[in-house]
């Protein structure tokens, strides 16, 4: 299964939603603690398990998180730990990117979002305890949404409703927001520990999923919020991103400070349905491709891509 | 700082293992960053890869023949070259026009004649007329130097490709003539010691730092055990350039074609009992024997080296980055200690201890600086001259720098990545030490992203 390795330390991943072969992936020097930061863009070669760069961009400051945008096949919004938010065009020689810089939060940005169904703004979570909405177009944020007591550690658009997302955050709560409202619309006390990570179910409009420190990934329904759906036990340290399946309503993914990546599937009573243990330091970034039905994607400090096919063995050759 | 120290912070709150569901895990202690005590190469701040770094993407030899005897004993020196310098060429599959220069490390040779001679054999070679060459004396060292003069040039920017080379016909040349010398030598006693033969600086050193002759023997009993173990099963095969020749037969004349691709100077069946009946060869109460000392031989090796963007555009495979070179001078009557002094600089200018070298390539011109060297450093036998060394294999003095190159960028792949770092070294003529340090190419083993994109439609035409 292709490889890649990256200079830096690993910390986010995603498929491209235009090209089936095509990803990005986020680095940070020395883990992200200290020094540059650098994104690659990477091709699938269509015949032989090779991954290739495209072209790559480097910044001042690590890289924690990108996403592509969903209305143009060459951009990507980048979150940075100096607190910007940068835009890149793949199309353009590095020397021509980035085609924005938006500096605004105060803190790390530690994720990002695009909005799949208007597909015209995305969001930035950041250490500095908000959430901001923005759209390409604009040089200066649309909103703010500051109600998080501690790091925002991410936020996910709902995949139907165009103005809803969630926020997951150290302050042990995660909060459903609309666009429209002045405040949040729901606060989910989901943890006792701090929530590294949420995702929408992308056939249920109503269910999410939270991962924390404690080592669980939750379900909610946020119709009857005051229990979980179910709870996943089962990593061995903070579960740090988590992912829906695009594909079928029960899968979803995750990656953990336990080095492993796990697929889950939440309906049944043995949930974890594969677990790989292919990196060998944290594994910080998971995706799941749109395009290829079971084509899954990870990157960790250990400054390794995978892309793999569900049921395979990422390290095969 | 502070703002690393804030990252580090909630990195860690993310590791705390305290579970409230779980109560086994109270007593566990609290996580706190500290310095990784984890293997041994660990200990080393790990360096970034940078396109700028000088990397070796090829490195091979011919093989090592006795002088007079052995299997190159009818060929021209610069038939030698041309052939490593063809196969570098054929085999990493670059356009010779795009060299930046060639040195070659040579020493016993007239120097103006030698150019001439490598000039021509690169155009026996097929390297067009473009393309410089000159060549480098540094003595024993001289195939090592010319790899660093080339490593210091792309470093430096001049160019992004070179090959250094070494090459030797002692069959040819030989050493000991000195022209008219200066009455001032008389003065200066290290001055004359440079007038020394080998021999006796090897007597000197032996004698000065108490090496006996049964530790010389024993190294190079050592030497032709490994060397006759490596080329049974078949280690060297990577690196030897088969050389396609002639011997002339001395009583009839009559020549014969043959193909030279296995060291001829191993002696397998080397035992103590043989060599302790061999005489002193250069003095009468001396331990240096015809048996431990290195052997005259004909030889020449090549490396490529470019910058490690190049050589990822290209799609060649990074075999080893040069990470330092130092040449030291000692005193010219033991100048045979020369590696006890090089290899802790060069180790330190890389920036690393002694210990976290896992491979020695060390020229045994002589088993008493060998020993000596080895044991005033303290290095683990195992790791040194794995292969046998120049008591066995040879020692074509401005080959064996370049010899040494691709023994130990091979051997290293061979290991795998636990071997991370290699070094070279050799006591030089006149009292010196030069020595260089080589990391593994971080994609030798299975990674490998090296590819050339086809089609790259993202990039607009400018970038390209």
């Amino acid at each position: 299964m292709p490889v890649f390795k990256t200079p830096f330390n690993g910390y986010s991943v995603k498929f491209s939603p235009f090209y089936e072969s095509r990803l990005a992936v986020a680095t940070a020097q020395n883990f992200g603690i200290l020094g540059n930061g650098r994104i690659h863009v990477l091709d699938l070669s269509p015949t032989a398990p090779t991954l290739s760069q495209l072209v790559s961009f480097d910044t001042a400051d690590g890289v924690y998180d990108l996403s592509w945008s969903e209305s143009h096949d060459s951009l990507l919004v980048a979150a940075t730990a100096d607190g910007s938010v940068k835009i890149y065009d793949t199309a353009l020689p590095p020397t021509a990117n980035p085609i924005r810089s938006l500096h605004e939060h105060t803190r790390e940005v530690h994720s990002t979002d695009y909005n799949p169904t208007r597909r015209d703004s995305f969001l930035t979570a950041s250490w500095d305890d908000t959430i901001k909405l923005w759209t390409v177009d604009r040089p200066t944020s649309v909103r703010t949404f500051k109600e998080h007591a501690y790091c925002v550690y991410n936020a996910a658009w709902n995949p139907r409703h165009s103005d809803v997302f969630c926020s997951a955050s150290g302050d042990c709560t995660l909060r459903i927001w609309d666009v429209r409202e002045a405040g949040s619309t729901m606060i989910i006390p989901a943890h006792e520990f701090e929530i590294l990570a949420c995702d929408w179910n992308k056939y249920d409009d109503c269910v999410i999923a939270s991962a924390s420190v404690d080592k669980s990934i939750k379900l909610w329904d946020v119709r009857n919020y005051r229990v979980p759906i179910t709870v996943l036990n089962g990593h061995g340290y903070a579960v740090r991103r988590v992912k829906f399946s695009p594909h079928r309503r029960n899968v979803l993914a995750s990656c953990s400070y336990d080095m492993t990546v796990c697929l889950w599937d939440f309906m049944v009573e043995d949930a974890l349905v594969a677990r790989y243990d292919h990196h060998t330091e944290f594994a910080v970034g998971v995706d799941m491709s749109v395009l290829v039905e079971g084509l899954l994607a990870s990157t960790g400090w250990d400054e390794l891509v995978y892309v793999w096919q569900q049921g395979m063995d990422p390290r095969a050759v | 700082m502070e703002k690393a120290l804030n990252r580090q912070k909630i990195l860690l709150q993310h590791l705390k293992p305290t579970s409230f569901s779980s109560s086994q895990t109270d007593q566990s202690p609290s996580l706190s960053a500290s310095i990784c005590a984890a293997g041994d190469s660990a200990a080393y701040h790990r360096q970034a890869v940078f396109s700028d770094d000088v990397v070796l993407v090829a490195a091979y030899r011919t093989a090592i023949c006795k002088a007079k005897r052995g299997g190159f004993k009818n060929t021209h020196a610069d038939d030698l070259l041309a052939h490593v310098l063809k196969a570098l060429i054929e085999k990493t599959k670059l356009n010779p026009s795009e060299v930046g220069d060639i040195v070659v490390g040579t020493v016993l040779a007239p120097g103006s004649l030698r150019a001439m001679e490598c000039r021509m054999a690169a155009f026996y070679a097929g390297v067009p007329e473009t393309v410089p060459i000159r060549t480098v004396n540094r003595q024993c060292s001289s195939g090592l130097q010319a790899v660093a003069d080339v490593a210091t040039a792309i470093k430096a920017g001049l160019y992004d490709i070179g090959i250094g080379a070494g090459l030797e016909c002692m069959t040819v040349d030989s050493m000991g003539s000195h022209r008219q010398i200066n009455p001032k030598v008389e003065i200066f006693a290290q001055a004359r010691d440079c007038l020394l033969p080998m021999g006796i600086t090897s007597e000197n050193v032996a004698q000065r730092y108490g090496v006996t002759r049964q530790e010389q023997d024993l190294a190079a009993v050592e030497s032709h055990r490994r060397a006759a173990a490596a080329t049974a099963s078949g280690k060297f095969k990577d690196e030897i350039i088969p050389v396609s020749t002639k011997i002339v037969d001395p009583k009839t004349g009559s020549e014969k074609p043959v193909t030279i691709s296995v060291d001829d100077s191993i002696r397998p069946n080397t035992n103590m009992a043989d060599l302790a009946k061999l005489k002193p060869a250069f003095k009468k109460d001396g331990a240096t024997t015809a048996g431990n000392s290195s052997q005259l031989s004909d030889g020449a090796g090549a490396v490529l080296l470019m910058k490690r963007s190049v050589a990822m555009q290209k799609g060649l495979p990074i075999l080893g980055v040069f990470r330092s070179f130092s040449a030291v001078g000692v005193d010219p009557a033991v100048m045979g200690i020369g590696p006890a002094v090089a290899i802790p600089a060069a180790v330190r200018s890389a920036g690393l201890e002694l210990s976290d070298i896992d491979l020695f390539e060390i020229n045994e011109a002589f088993a008493s600086q060998y020993v000596y060297c080895c044991k005033k450093l303290e290095l683990d036998p195992e790791i040194v001259n794995v292969n046998g060394g120049a008591i066995a294999l040879g020692h074509p003095l401005g080959a064996t720098g370049a010899r040494c190159v691709a023994t130990l960028l091979h051997e290293m792949k061979r290991r795998g990545k636990d071997c991370r770092f290699g070094v070279i070294s050799m006591c030089i003529g006149s009292g010196m030490g030069a020595a260089a340090v080589f990391e593994r190419g971080d994609c030798v083993d299975e990674l490998c992203n090296v590819r050339i994109v086809e089609s790259n439609a993202l990039l607009s035409k400018d970038a390209q």
